[in-house]
């Protein structure tokens, strides 16, 4: 049996071996270049699919293409350049006329109004391919028509990328009008993209670096309310407001939810000594997290809440630190030249993004959990504050301009360091905090 | 009388007849069915991945039928019945913990009415960027203006000129007189630098090297094509092969018939070269998600002989670093990189076409992660 | 120092006294220039107490220690409390704007604690004294050079009325 089988291998391969040599291999090649360019999407105005939706076909276009490019990743290909017009959501697209003009993703889509709600339809189309890949509809209010548009690029983004968008988000921050001397700062929110700006304070006292609840309806921040730095939190429908529990004596600051959304971790300042503490958001069960005589502040959760990882003077300058949840375990993570501070865990739970001081100049830069691959991506008299987008993709931070006349604004850069750029603000802005992605 | 080389290219022509001829495919080639090698490749996931992506979805078949116009496409899935709005009440004045206060009370509206509120304050003025960054020229393209990255750094073009990722050059009539059916525009490559440059970085070599060259070399970008510009041959025509009468006088020559040998010459390294690069200068991955780009994917194409890709062959053989969305996701971009850049065809030698009949390409990200 | 330095610090001094309206929380407005703050010759009013006997300390980057100049001031101000016992006094610390917002709160309240420390070991009791600190949120001098640093790193102790009684 054994024998016999023997032979049918020596059989097989006389049998092969002719037949290996005359199909010659494939030819290998190995690509390791690339380029780095944004992907260019046509966006042809959405069909109104009856008079009252006509105003809404452009402007909806339009919010889709201003998050794309805004991503950095996307480039638009103008309308002007279109061979072939989309008149009818459900024709089919002329595919090679869009190609022709470099388009390799296009967006089509028709909006529709009745009863006071919007229908908005899309589809999403490999130019290079000639398939649809995705299609959805989305309703609401007509108020809700920005909100549609975001969903429809968040939409996009995640098909075409293949991580999740962060375009229906929003962003709490310290809104700044006033010279430097006396800045007034008050409370404000906004959609990502600077626009449905409301304040939720007034600008009577100094409010500082607001933080959103895990599922964005409620806000922690800082205010001077009592002429003390005081935690606050803060319902953002209702903009009610009331104090954490605190002693008397003491300055609180720097709270940050827990991913639970009951903890608060936050600094406590008591006899000139900040350390970290955490408790319930109903106040009770204050618990001490760090003991120690230097500066521990700017706390930040992991993802899944096992970690926290601040900033603290405790080696004689403002470095990095990890912890775990219950103060145990603490290393230290940064050791590069200068000093870190405002550590703050990506979403993703992979990369911590951080401020930098080194050589009288602010970075915001990114690194490993573990304080690895270290990666400054700007520089400036005054870069501060980074905030993740809920995607973990780009980080929005505050740029202050030097002198007399500085002023502070909000900025927003890819993590490779690409696409840095100012996000509009009506007066001047500092503090970012990003919302996770709206429901 | 021959030299070794044109005696191996002789002998390599005679096979590759002798193979056509056997095989009797020269026209109306038909791609050879998938070596069932490729097929056992690949895993459940990735083939439901790949199925997924060329499959169209159900929309798609509706969007193919020249359907009348509903104004309702009862099919598309809906996400949201509703999506609220976000609108802030008034605050409740009881909860206000110190009412002597009075803060302002927020306001509904999303207006403010600051006279000065459109203006952005632009990025300051003492961050340079990048006219710190060594003069190159006026026209030179600050680093970090170009949004591209490619593996050499490209100037901009003319502005006459159209961009194309093949940078072809205007066809011009050959000796014969003879001038392309199809008249090809100039076209230039994009303008782009070698790496990117953070802020950071590019601040970097401002202070430290104010004078010095930095990493980029501007003699490069002050040329117009720095980078290696095959020009696209046109459809091979075998037959008007030069070499094809030598040949024949070889064979008769020889006075055997040949034994059919069915491949011809390796590539030469520096062919090999000119498909890498050529494919690269399309494998974008700039717009791919972080998980994505650690996907190494392994991609089969079988070849047309004009050097242009069989759409429908490719597919993907194998990936590695990543699962589901990211992996088909980084086969998309190796994908789309191969069919838009070989629209025009590759520049491949016709008479090694069967070493370049099926084409196995490994993306590997791992030089772009960060660049 | 030229004229307009000496206008600038007078404004300044003017918009100190504003500034600890806001946050004094008993109210009143001591110190301030124009307020309860009095005749600078008359040696137990307000005035006199931040003119004469100087009511700020300033410090060395990223420092919270005391200099020796600054121990000189606070020993004047340990004793001008001493002489009038009807003050309390809030002390502000702050920080130039080279430093993070969250750090720059913790390096302020460390200043204003080390001020603190110090005129209670003068004899001063503590529950005349309270600390904030505004980090770098209130600067004094707005440019940003070193000579506007060294200004705004700073402790000053600002008095109020004991009106708790």
């Amino acid at each position: 049996m054994r024998l016999v089988f023997a032979c049918c291998v020596l059989a097989l391969t006389a049998l092969t071996a002719p037949l290996a040599m005359a199909q010659s291999g494939p030819l290998r090649i190995e690509i390791t270049e690339g380029v780095i360019e944004p992907l260019p999407v046509a966006v042809p105005d959405f069909i109104p699919l009856n008079a009252q939706a006509t105003q809404y076909g452009a402007r909806i276009a339009q919010v889709v293409v201003a998050d794309l490019v805004n991503s950095g990743l996307f480039r638009e290909v103008p309308q002007s350049a279109y061979i072939s017009q989309v008149t009818d959501f459900n024709t089919p697209l002329q595919y090679a006329d869009w190609r022709a003009i470099n388009a390799q993703a296009v967006i089509t889509g028709a909006v529709g109004l009745s009863g006071g709600r919007l229908t908005v339809q899309f589809r999403l189309h490999d130019a290079v391919s000639g398939q649809v890949m995705a299609g959805l509809q989305f309703r609401s209010t007509q108020e809700g028509w920005r909100r549609m548009a975001h969903k429809v690029a968040d939409a996009v983004y995640a098909q075409l990328t293949g991580e999740g968008g962060y375009f229906d988000s929003r962003v709490v921050f310290v809104s700044e009008t006033g010279p430097k001397g006396d800045r007034r700062k008050r409370l404000a929110i906004m959609d990502y993209d600077g626009e449905n700006v409301q304040y939720l304070t007034g600008s009577d006292d100094i409010v500082l670096a607001p933080r959103f609840s895990p599922n964005g309806d409620r806000v922690l921040y800082t205010s001077y309310e009592t002429g003390f730095p005081r935690v606050y939190l803060l319902d953002v429908t209702t903009a009610s407001r009331r104090p954490l529990e605190q002693a008397d004596g003491t300055m609180s600051f720097a709270p940050r939810f827990a991913p639970d959304g009951r903890t608060v971790v936050f600094s406590l300042t008591r006899a000139g000594n900040t350390d970290l503490y955490r408790m319930n958001v109903s106040g009770s069960g204050l618990e001490r997290l760090t003991s120690s005589p230097s500066i521990e502040t700017a706390p930040s959760f992991s993802p899944d809440g096992r970690q926290i990882v601040f900033e603290s003077d405790r080696s004689g300058s403002q470095q990095l630190y990890v912890m775990n949840a219950d103060g145990s375990d603490v290393r230290r993570i940064s050791f590069g030249q200068g000093r870190y501070g405002t550590p703050v865990w990506s979403p993703r739970g992979d990369l911590i993004a951080f401020t930098k001081q080194n050589r009288g100049r602010f970075h915001i830069g990114v690194m490993r959990t573990d304080g690895s691959e270290e990666r400054l991506l700007t520089a400036s008299f005054l870069d501060e504050g980074p905030t993740w987008s809920p995607n973990g993709r780009v980080i929005m931070f505050t740029r202050e301009t030097q002198g007399a006349n500085g002023r502070a604004a909000l900025y927003s850069v890819d993590i490779t360091g690409r696409n840095l750029r100012p996000v509009r603000t009506p007066d001047g802005a500092s503090d970012a905090a990003w919302s996770p992605l709206q429901k | 009388m021959f030299d070794t080389g044109t005696k191996i290219s002789a002998v390599a022509h005679i096979g590759l007849v002798g193979w056509v001829m056997i095989e009797g495919v020269f026209s109306g080639f038909t791609p050879p069915s998938e070596p069932i090698q490729e097929v056992s490749i690949i895993t459940m996931d990735e083939f439901e991945a790949l199925t997924a992506f060329r499959t169209p979805p159900a929309l798609s078949q509706e969007v193919a039928l020249p359907a009348p116009a509903t104004p309702n496409a009862p099919d598309l899935p809906e996400v949201t019945d509703d999506l609220p709005v976000p609108q802030i009440d008034q605050p409740d004045p009881v909860a206000k913990p110190q009412p002597e206060t009075e803060p302002e009370p927020p306001t509904p509206e999303p207006v403010p009415d600051l006279p000065d509120t459109a203006v952005l304050a632009p990025p300051a003025p003492d961050t340079p960027v990048t006219p710190d960054l060594p003069q190159i020229s006026d026209e030179t393209p600050a680093l970090q203006q170009s949004d591209r990255v490619a593996p050499t750094p490209v100037a901009p073009p003319p502005e006459d000129v159209a961009i194309d990722v093949d940078s072809q050059s205007a066809v011009t009539p050959d000796e014969t007189g003879e001038v392309e059916a199809e008249s090809q525009r100039e076209t230039a490559e994009e303008a782009a630098s070698d790496r990117i440059v953070t802020e950071a970085e590019a601040e970097e070599v401002a202070s430290a090297v104010p004078f010095r060259v930095p990493p980029l070399r501007p003699r490069d970008l002050q040329m117009p094509q720095p980078t290696p510009t095959p020009t696209p041959t046109p459809a091979a025509q075998p037959q008007t092969d030069p070499n094809a009468a030598a040949e024949d006088a070889l064979r008769q020559a020889l006075g055997t018939d040949p034994v059919p040998v069915p491949t011809g010459p390796p590539l030469t390294a520096g062919e090999k070269d000119g498909l890498r690069v050529a494919v690269s200068r399309c494998w974008n991955t700039g717009s791919l998600s972080t998980d994505a780009l650690q996907v190494t994917v392994e991609v089969g194409v079988t070849m047309n002989s004009d050097g242009t890709p069989d759409v429908n062959s490719i597919r993907q053989l194998s990936a590695t670093g990543g699962s589901g969305r990211a992996v088909e996701i980084a086969f998309q971009a190796a994908r789309r990189a191969i069919i838009r850049c070989g629209k025009h065809g590759f520049e491949l030698p016709v008479e090694k076409y069967d070493q370049w009949r099926e084409i196995e390409m490994t993306f590997n990200p791992e030089r772009m992660r960060i660049k | 120092m030229n004229i307009a330095g000496k206008l600038a610090v007078a404004a300044a001094l003017i918009a100190l006294g504003a500034c600890s309206n806001v946050t004094n929380p008993i109210g009143g407005g001591a110190g301030g220039a124009g307020g309860i703050g009095g005749d600078a010759s008359n040696p137990t009013s307000p005035a006199y107490f931040q003119q004469v006997v100087g009511d700020r300390v300033l410090f060395e980057v990223d420092q919270s220690s005391l200099t020796s100049t600054a121990q000189s001031i606070l020993q004047g101000q340990a004793d001008w409390m001493i002489a009038n016992p009807s003050y309390t006094a809030i002390i502000q610390g702050h920080a130039d704007e080279q430093g993070t917002r969250e750090y720059n709160l913790a390096l302020g309240a460390r200043r204003a604690n080390a001020v603190r420390e110090f005129l209670i070991e003068r004899g001063i009791a503590g529950n005349r004294l309270q600390v904030v600190s505004f980090g770098k949120e209130r600067p004094l001098e707005i440019c940003s050079a070193e000579s506007c640093y060294a200004q705004n790193r700073r402790a000053v102790t600002v008095l109020a009325s004991d009106l708790t009684g």
